[in-house]
């Protein structure tokens, strides 16, 4: 099978002897959305530009459509970026600025123009066609770029950032419509984020880098429940850590022994005994209970015996939403939030001791590295 | 209070100034309309006249003072600031393109550039006049003279392009080479229209610079005399206010050649702003 887009342990140093990109590999097939997520100066655009062709690549095999890239210039790669600036040529009108590219490529006049009105047609740009483009809005102005980029048929368009510089209305707006436009081409899509929520909703799987390297690739659900590396369970989501050492399996569960008693939750692969681990728990997972003496028991049975001991230290009601704050005993304070309905006013008074809870398989076991 | 104090000292320092800017000037225009062929270059005037202007193209009776010899020493510099503009204009900015990516001996490189036009003018004539002599080269206007003004004024040509390449937002082309345009077509079709206020500039700097350029050329040039030189030559014998009229019309040509300079750049200018707001956005 020839895949889109393949990555064989791509590095990158510069030349001062920093490394940006450190074995990155990554095979992408046709009509993947595929976004790389990371805080910046984790290498992600890094890599973006180097598929593009901008930045050389020190290591490694690039491939596309099962050719080598690595020496072939950006303008004959038959890929197409889109940034976050948009660089729109402020020279020319909107239907010059799409038309551009197809310019270049000795096209006959109608079957060029008839490429350009479809695609203006397509992101509804029609009546700014021969405006110039300092004319226009953030939001038209990335519709042009992306029109621009998708006219010459890539067969995989690169986004670096694209909805970093619009506002946030517009920003949701745009993010559908692209989900849509890259269904509707099936043009393989590679999209970079430092905005999880983006890369949450968009992409078919997302790439999680940090510090040059990839931590994760995974579906957005699985990336969200399952995280696989601590700085995945820190990046992605709001979770909980608790760190211990392995203790052995029960019930099927992984139970980690922590300051704070046995916790469990659910790990992929083995995990020697003995062998540091952290417990994750997303915020969605934790539920709480007022606590008396008689109930505790029956609490921590429910929840596979996995049980905090905690104090409230603030509630507050916004709204339709309770926002909850605890102490817990190892000093750490763990804000909550969850609907009315859960946590009617006065439920969880201040001071009171409540007990902190949640189904094993909710919760995901990391081993440390 | 204070801030009266600072407004009047400033007040007074761009009144000096201008004066200074300016008087020089003034006084050469003054002088210019004095009554000839008797009146010489000093105040007062005795009558208002353009016998001065007259004389300068030939159309007063003849009199004990010739003309001035300027006539091919004009064309000769004109020409000789064309050239120099086209060669250091298409030298600058393909060096300062060459600059945007880091090389290895890049800082030596930059330095030997910018030392064209910090070296003394004299010396460098002279020892251009010195080597051509070796090699049993001729000295020309056209020749020696004008590889001095390329050298003089490449570097000016340079700088002004590195600060336009160092506003340039480099992701316009990237966004044409993923197009599929070719390096070559993005540069003259996307990075030439960009940086063209710039090139304006470039050809400005090297145009005047070349046009009155006097130390480099003293000794460069050879037999036949540039502007410069020819006006100078005038002054060792006796000064007329036939050289304040040239000086006059050579200033006025100066303010056309600066309105083409200005309209071209208002037009420019109006690119770039858009430029700006697309880069803000």
């Amino acid at each position: 099978m020839i895949y889109d887009l393949e990555l064989f342990k791509i590095g990158k140093v510069y030349d001062n002897g920093t490394p940006a990109v450190i074995d990155f590999n990554l095979t992408v097939e046709k009509g993947e959305f595929i976004a790389f997520l990371g805080p910046s100066g984790c290498g992600k655009t890094t890599t973006l530009r180097m598929i593009a062709g901008f930045e050389s690549i020190t290591s490694g095999n690039l491939m596309i459509k099962g050719e080598r890239m690595n020496d072939i210039g950006p303008a004959r790669r038959p890929t197409s970026m889109i940034f976050q600036n948009y660089a729109l040529f402020p020279h020319m009108s909107v239907r010059d600025n799409i038309g551009y590219g197809l310019d270049v490529k000795n096209m006959p006049k109608a079957e060029r123009n008839a490429k350009v009105d479809r695609i203006l047609d397509k992101l509804g740009l029609e009546d700014v066609a021969d405006k110039k483009s300092d004319k226009l809005s953030g939001g038209q102005r990335q519709r042009i770029a992306l029109a621009r980029g998708l006219v010459v048929e890539p067969d995989i368009l690169l986004l670096d950032e694209p909805l970093g510089a619009l506002d946030a209305n517009l920003r949701k707006a745009i993010q559908s419509e692209l989900k849509i436009l890259q269904r509707e081409l099936g043009v393989t899509f590679v999209f970079v984020t430092h905005a999880q929520s983006e890369a949450l909703a968009l992409s078919d799987r997302i790439v999680v880098m940090s510090n040059g390297r990839i931590e994760q690739i995974s579906a957005p659900h699985e990336l969200y429940t399952r995280p696989k590396t601590p700085f995945v369970a820190q990046f992605i989501g709001s979770n909980t850590i608790f760190k211990g050492a392995v203790k052995g399996h029960e019930n099927g569960h992984l139970v980690v022994d922590t300051p704070l008693g046995l916790l469990s939750g659910d790990v992929n692969g083995d995990v020697a005994n003995g062998a540091d681990a952290s417990v994750v728990i997303p915020a969605e997972a934790i539920e709480l209970h007022a606590l008396n003496e008689a109930n505790r028991d029956m609490i921590a049975a429910t929840a596979g015996g996995n049980i905090i001991d905690a104090t409230v230290s603030r509630f507050q009601v916004v709204g339709h939403v309770a926002q909850v704050e605890v102490d817990l005993p190892d000093g750490r304070t763990l804000s909550l939030e969850a609907h009315t309905d859960k946590y009617s006013p006065g439920s969880f008074p201040v001071a009171a001791p409540i007990a902190l809870t949640w189904k094993p398989e909710a919760a995901t076991v990391i081993p440390a590295h | 209070m204070q801030a009266g104090g600072i407004k009047l000292t400033l007040g007074v320092y761009i009144a000096l100034f201008l004066t200074f800017l300016y008087a020089p000037l003034m006084v050469l225009a003054i002088l210019s309309f004095q009554i000839g062929p008797e009146g010489g270059p000093q105040f007062p005037i005795i009558e208002w006249s353009t016998y001065w202007y007259q004389h300068l193209f030939g159309l007063t009776p003849p009199s004990r003072i010739a003309p001035l010899p300027i006539k091919e020493a004009l064309f000769r510099s004109l020409a000789l600031a064309i050239m120099t503009m086209i060669v250091s204009t298409v030298l600058g900015v393909s060096a300062a393109q060459a600059f945007r990516k880091r090389f290895r001996g890049q800082n030596f490189v930059f330095y030997l550039i910018v030392l064209g036009m910090m070296v003394p003018g004299v010396l460098v004539g002279l020892g251009m006049a010195l080597v051509s002599n070796e090699l049993g080269v001729a000295r020309h206007w056209w020749g020696t003279a004008f590889v001095l003004h390329v050298v003089y004024t490449f570097p000016f040509a340079f700088l002004v392009m590195l600060a336009i390449f160092n506003r340039f937002d480099q992701s316009v082309e990237e966004a044409a080479w993923s197009l599929g345009v070719s390096p070559a077509r993005t540069f003259r079709k996307v990075t030439f229209p960009l940086i063209f206020p710039g090139v304006l500039s470039a050809m400005l700097f090297a145009f005047t610079l070349s046009y009155d350029e006097f130390s480099r050329t003293l000794f460069a040039s050879g037999r036949d005399l540039t502007l410069p030189l020819a006006i100078y030559g005038t002054f060792s014998v006796e000064v007329h206010p036939n050289v304040f009229a040239f000086g006059v019309l050579t200033t006025l040509f100066s303010f056309a050649l600066l309105s083409v300079y200005a309209i071209l750049m208002m037009l420019s200018m109006r690119r770039a702003k858009r430029i700006a707001i697309q880069e803000e956005a």
